[in-house]
């Protein structure tokens, strides 16, 4: 379908530069999670900038696009940003109707917005309701793919697990998992508390095929991402290795920054950090 | 009477006659899906062996069993997730809220063991608390059958709603058929009997004994009527005539007495300004282990028929005495 005129390869960076400034503003501006949003930059831009989700934003509800799904719901900036990039609504929104105005953009994802196929939030959902769609669309001979955004964090909900079970038992190799394995939950990093690993042993084990990625790696993360040509078969776990804060010092591998605003103190140092400094 | 609920046993039950009639519709439909978290019924097994590609046992995980049937009607599909009323509704509470009701995608969650329909299996299986959670849920339909033909009415018109999903709670056992069951289903409420000093207002299998109780107060001088309230989420504007007519309100319900048929009905009167005596038949916090038979347990609890009669007999006699 289409692809904005940034989304050759060699502007990814740029375009995940970008969009890594418009969530430091958002979230200066109107709140959110800057660090949950900053782990699955590049993750969104392979995603859809790099082409690899069949969607139109001339035609958000076209029946034959691919389904993403954000199950971090709480990473809604970066998707926010990603759907006004491409046209999905306005660019304005982000900055009139971002938790201000008359809210249409929720502080959590939900199915209103354009572009946005489930409400999310409460975690643990994605993958059922991932599984339930490429189910529907395997009954009905439809090509289309699923491709969910977990975080790892999440992965502590047996609901998960639950859905896990399901997709390899009915062979939904449309279905695409990606987890943004930063590491981190909203408390502290996940081995302090409720420790994944082996993670991608628990999946194979599950009988997913798991195919680990530097996460913020757009080049990896396309060959990743990219259909294999079959139908059907395992589904796939893309265990995206990622930095909670990726791109402000101050944030990186720090679990505070979950739920710490972007203040007046900080900002000039996160601008900084996030001044492109590419070709 | 004799205190146990009057059980018809050459009719069908309740769940039997949706399973049978989906079935017919699903042999034509292959759009038409059952999701049940392992759990089965003698009427579904030909539904299993005829239509395998369109029953999906998701396991025992209630939660992924409605995420998935959320995500397959997404995808075009019409669900059924059907499991014992208890799981299907506080097991998969939070994929109901979000999923189903903020999603408004119109699922068919069919329960089916409402009260004490499981008798001695105590707290884990017997269902007191699901009309108050379902109710809770925004966009959610709350729909209880009194008998077969409602049951199979409902599985022809799948889905019942388009805004939401649907609560349909099926009681076990066979009942007698009250007739109308089709403005049962489409009007929420059906009259079952006339009367003007009391209106007793039951759903599902209680209608029943609400008809027992009703008859043995009439004999006694009381006119009561009884209403059929099938659909306990949106209540039936229709209620308020119905209520507005009569002297005083008591409602029977097998369920807590908290947020369920006797909630509703105090909630729609005082909403209406409809402030006439209420009187809540229903069950105490104390049902977690009581341990019986279904009869037995609705003697301890009052909801026998002699127990109920008894109850709001002294009830009617003592306002009327204080009321000068």
């Amino acid at each position: 379908m289409t692809r904005s005129d940034v989304s050759a390869p060699h502007s990814l960076p740029r375009v995940a530069n970008h969009l890594r400034n418009q969530v430091l503003e958002l979230c200066y501006r109107h709140g959110g999670h800057a660090s949950t949003a900053f782990s699955c930059v590049e993750i969104l831009v392979a995603l859809y900038h790099g082409g690899i989700l069949r969607v139109d934003p001339s035609a958000p509800e076209d029946l034959d696009r691919d389904r993403f799904l954000l199950s971090k719901g709480h990473g809604e900036t970066i998707l926010y940003a990603v759907l006004a990039d491409l046209g999905f609504f306005p660019e304005d929104w982000l900055w009139t109707h971002y938790r201000s105005g008359d809210h249409r953009l929720g502080g959590h994802v939900d199915h209103q917005t354009p572009g946005i196929e489930t409400t999310s939030g409460a975690l643990g959902h994605g993958l059922g309701l991932a599984c339930g769609l490429t189910l529907a669309a395997r009954m009905d001979g439809q090509a289309r793919r699923h491709v969910v955004l977990m975080g790892d964090a999440e992965c502590s909900e047996g609901s998960v697990w639950e859905a896990a079970l399901f997709a390899a038992q009915w062979g939904l190799g449309r279905l695409t998992a990606i987890v943004d394995r930063n590491h981190i939950g909203s408390l502290d990093h996940t081995r302090n508390y409720l420790a994944l690993e082996p993670f991608a042993a628990k999946w194979e084990a599950f009988g997913w095929e798991v195919v680990p990625v530097d996460g913020h790696d757009l080049t990896a993360l396309d060959k990743a991402l990219s259909p294999r040509g079959e139908a059907e078969g395992k589904p796939r776990l893309v265990l995206a290795e990622t930095v909670k804060g990726k791109g402000c010092r101050m944030m990186e591998n720090d679990p505070i920054w979950h739920v710490r605003p972007v203040t007046d103190d900080v900002i000039a140092q996160c601008r900084e950090d996030l001044t492109w400094t590419g070709p | 009477m004799d205190g146990t609920l009057t059980m018809d046993h050459s009719r069908m039950d309740m769940r039997d006659a949706f399973f049978s009639t989906l079935f017919d519709r699903a042999r034509n439909d292959a759009n038409i899906l059952v999701v049940s978290n392992d759990f089965g019924a003698p009427s579904l097994d030909r539904f299993r062996a005829e239509l395998p590609g369109q029953f999906i046992n998701a396991g025992i995980s209630e939660q992924n069993m409605v995420s998935l049937a959320a995500g397959l009607t997404m995808g075009g599909k019409t669900v059924v997730v059907y499991s014992i009323a208890t799981f299907v509704t506080l097991r998969s509470c939070e994929q109901i809220k979000i999923d189903l009701c903020a999603m408004r995608l119109p699922v068919t969650i069919l329960g089916v063991g409402t009260g004490y329909a499981y008798n001695a299996d105590g707290p884990t299986h017997n269902a007191m608390e699901d009309m108050a959670v379902m109710r809770a849920m925004a966009h959610m339909t709350v729909l209880s059958p009194s008998d077969a033909e409602v049951a199979k009415v409902c599985a022809e018109r799948l889905p019942l709603a388009k805004g939401g999903p649907v609560y349909l709670r099926c009681d076990r056992g066979t009942w007698p058929a009250l007739g109308e069951a089709e403005t049962l289903v489409e009007k929420g409420l059906v009259p079952r009997r006339a009367g003007t000093d009391l209106a007793l207002v039951a759903t599902g299998g209680m209608v029943h004994r609400a008809l027992d109780v009703a008859s043995r107060l009439e004999s006694e001088g009381l006119s009561t009527c009884v209403i059929d309230l099938a659909r306990v989420k949106p209540i039936p504007m229709d209620l308020m005539a119905l209520l507005a007519s009569v002297a005083a309100v008591a409602t029977m319900e097998e369920h807590t007495t908290h947020g369920g048929l006797g909630g509703a009905v105090a909630e729609f009167m005082a909403d209406h300004n409809l402030v006439k005596p209420l009187r809540r038949l229903a069950i105490d916090d104390d049902h977690l282990y009581a341990y019986g038979a279904r009869p037995t347990l609705h003697v301890q609890r009052g909801l026998d028929a002699e127990g109920a009669t008894t109850t709001l007999r002294s009830w009617i006699n003592d306002r009327r005495k204080s009321t000068p």
